[in-house]
């Protein structure tokens, strides 16, 4: 049998959702198997974090969870030290959800000091700012799959490709928008007129950033089986450098237009498109996808 | 002598200093050393925000604030005089998911908390793949979740008005699968019985007797002798209004109404040591909340049986939580059975959200007990947003003459392993605590 890789995965600034998230994984017997937990905040682990902040082990993968604090302590040690010790020998640091990414929601507790372990939003900051050992798992929460293919890859030896943000292109190519059920509403421009109806598209009043987000939470689905869109409820960009963003359930407009287009196309595009998408009233799309029950 | 300990494995981290006299634990306080400010956070965002960042207060108990959030907020409507109206179907789909919230919550403290340290106590050891029992558990019960709520964690599929999800019977059909699938595994792993004989046992002693886990966490509690310590006030609160609990309080076996208007907060005691979360009081009384408090609220027949021979020790502590998985469980079960899709998931509701102003109160029960949060809005926007969790009640840290539930529940443990396995059956969340 192989040695099984070892991994530690710690906490900054956190509310524990990613370890939560990850719990869902169908398959944690496989990752039991195949890594050795140094220490995770509920897995079976092999340390203790008090064992683990005296910095006398060493780890092959340091997954990070929440957003970075150079000034926190965690059970009394510097977690400054602690995740310089660990991330500068690992082989790979994976940013588990927005926070570790970007810093997202807990940036906001103190935005001048809290970051993500590479980038502060966009910009390049952080404990391990340009290394090429870091990949953003980025998500508010981390979605389970994504984390199962990366430490998967990890352990086969197959290389991630990832994007100017350290994400892995295989996982954040798509948007959020793609296999979202509300596609031919969106295609047609037949807006949502309110909430809590499987028909309409929420992109035009609802702040649904589905066009705007890298994330394929509509390929792969949510506890295996829904996602925020197919629920009804807009796509909030989670999965982006700016979440969490202001005024979450409205489409910002300009004289009625989005503010903000599908990524890639320009405003000029969009609009024609939209306009003679619109001209059309298309009576399929105006009433009750399945009549019987209104 | 004081000695000081880290308490890992929770939900963040809290150290506990303990006063030893005569080799008992003698006093203990509680300090949770974390803080993120989340009511900040909050301040100055339109309302609706609030269903998106306060799910983030906890990973492992999201949905709970999310509920009280939308409570908070549909109560600044009535109390505007715009009370809003919602569907029964909305309303069962609210307290679904969150009931389903809870069971994932109990299953994973039961597996990844309570047996392995009670293994540990009881020298017993357990194989890493049984403690991978919870997290399936979990998962299924958050797959049902997600039907209805997109996702879990950090779902906001509950606005104001109702909530944003239209399913069809094809949604309905396939959560009544996973959730006998669900109730298929608990009936084989945890009690050797079915569902509804479980639900019908009134006496401790058929808990022995019992073939799965249920009656092995029965008689390891024993062996450890955790029917024996771990009394606290014996005094519960209940704020939160479900069809699983109803809004009381107990005092000596009787059962009174309450006002959560008599909820107060005062400032924790600790020695040395920085700590960032408020003690909750009711009338300034310490109370003991969540699931020991719902059963003998409600009178659940085998918890009251347990009750009357063991007190709240942490056995019926522990007991207690572990029961309430088979009558959420069963809860659930109704409510996807009653729900009329027919009927719409959300009103509108009839004044904008941009010109709200006033005060709201949201309260449901949490996992670990009520959740509150209170909300002030100036034409929509938060001036200011108060969180009161469950674990400020429990955990609270109070001085040597009103100790918290839990460091009253340590005092007179012959070790710390004893006395961290007596705080750990109120299930430590230190992210709710301090938020």
């Amino acid at each position: 049998m192989k040695p099984r890789l070892k991994l530690l995965w710690l906490q900054g600034v956190t509310c524990n959702g990613n370890t939560h998230s990850f719990l869902n994984y169908p398959h944690l017997s496989y990752i039991l198997e195949t890594f050795e937990f140094l220490y995770h905040p509920l897995l079976p682990s092999t340390y203790t974090l008090e064992e683990i902040s005296t910095c006398a082990h060493e780890c092959d993968i340091l997954v990070f969870e929440g957003a970075y604090d150079p000034r926190m302590e965690r059970v009394g040690t510097s977690l400054e030290r602690v995740v310089h010790h660990y991330g500068n020998h690992a082989r790979y640091i994976i940013a588990a959800g927005s926070c570790a990414s970007f810093g997202g929601m807990f940036k906001h507790s103190d935005p001048e000091h809290i970051t993500g372990l590479g980038f502060d939003e966009k910009e390049p900051k952080g404990p391990f700012v340009k290394n090429s050992k870091l990949i953003n798992l980025s998500g508010c929460p981390i979605h389970p799959e994504w984390m199962g293919y990366t430490l998967r890859m990890i352990a086969d030896n197959k290389p991630i490709s990832i994007d100017e943000l350290h994400r892995p292109k295989e996982l954040y190519s798509y948007l959020a928008h793609h296999g979202c059920t509300r596609n031919e509403y969106f295609e047609w421009k037949v807006d949502s007129d309110h909430f809590g109806t499987k028909e309409g598209c929420l992109f035009y009043k609802q702040g649904c950033r589905g066009p705007m987000t890298h994330a394929s939470c509509n390929k792969i689905l949510w506890n295996d089986v829904s996602s925020k869109t197919r629920a009804g409820s807009p796509c909030f960009g989670c999965t982006e450098p700016d979440f969490p963003r202001t005024n979450m359930f409205e489409t910002k407009t300009n004289m009625s237009i989005p503010q903000d287009v599908p990524v890639g196309i320009s405003k000029r595009s969009y609009l024609t498109m939209a306009g003679i998408a619109k001209s059309f009233h298309i009576p399929r799309l105006e009433k009750r996808l399945i009549d019987d029950n209104t | 002598m004081i000695t000081r300990k880290w308490i890992e494995r929770i939900e963040g981290e809290a150290s506990v200093q303990f006063t030893f006299e005569h080799n008992k634990v003698s006093f203990a306080t509680i300090a949770f050393p974390h803080f993120r400010g989340m009511e900040a956070i909050l301040h100055a965002r339109p309302a609706m925000d609030a269903l998106v960042i306060t799910p983030r207060v906890c990973g492992i108990c999201g949905h709970s604030h999310l509920f009280a959030a939308v409570r908070a907020i549909e109560s600044v409507y009535a109390n505007s005089g715009f009370p809003l109206e919602i569907s029964p179907k909305a309303e069962a789909l609210r307290e679904l998911t969150l009931s389903l919230e809870l069971i994932q919550n109990h299953f994973k403290w039961l597996y990844l908390v309570i047996y392995p340290e009670l293994s540990h106590l009881v020298q017993c050891p357990i194989a890493d793949s049984f403690r991978l029992k919870g997290a399936y558990a979990a998962s299924l019960a958050t797959k049902v979740l997600a039907i209805f709520a997109g996702q879990w964690p950090h779902s906001s599929y509950m606005i104001p008005g109702g909530v944003t999800c239209d399913p069809t019977y094809v949604d309905t059909v396939r959560a009544m699968g996973l959730l006998d699938e669900l109730i298929r595994w608990f009936e084989k792993e945890l009690t050797g019985i079915s569902l509804e004989e479980y639900l019908h046992l009134s006496s401790t002693k058929a808990l022995s007797r019992l073939s799965g886990d249920m009656g092995d966490l029965d008689k390891m509690l024993r062996a450890a002798n955790m029917h024996k310590q771990g009394f606290s006030y014996d005094r519960y609160c209940v704020l939160g209004e479900h069809g699983f609990s109803k809004p009381s309080k107990n005092i000596n076996k009787r059962t009174t109404k309450v006002n959560a208007k008599q909820v107060t907060l005062e400032n924790p005691y600790t020695v040395d040591e920085k700590t960032y979360a408020k003690n909750a009081l009711y009338q300034n009384n310490p109370f003991e909340t969540g699931p020991l408090a719902r059963a003998i609220i409600n009178g659940i027949p085998l918890i009251k049986h347990l009750h009357r021979s063991f007190r709240d020790s942490t056995y019926s502590r522990i007991m207690a939580r572990s029961y309430e998985i088979a009558l959420l469980l069963n809860h659930c079960k109704i409510l996807l059975q009653s729900i009329r899709l027919d009927e719409p998931s959300f009103i509108e509701p009839h004044k904008k959200i941009t010109s709200l102003s006033g005060e709201g109160v949201g309260i449901v029960e949490a996992p670990r007990g009520p959740l509150m949060h209170k909300v002030t809005l100036n034409k929509g926007i938060i001036d200011h947003y108060a969180l009161i969790t469950p674990t400020q009640w429990n955990l609270a840290s109070g001085s040597p003459q009103t100790p918290g539930p839990a460091q009253k529940a340590m005092i007179g443990a012959d070790s710390i392993e004893i006395a961290t396995f007596t705080f750990r059956a109120f299930d430590v969340c230190s992210v709710c605590t301090t938020h």
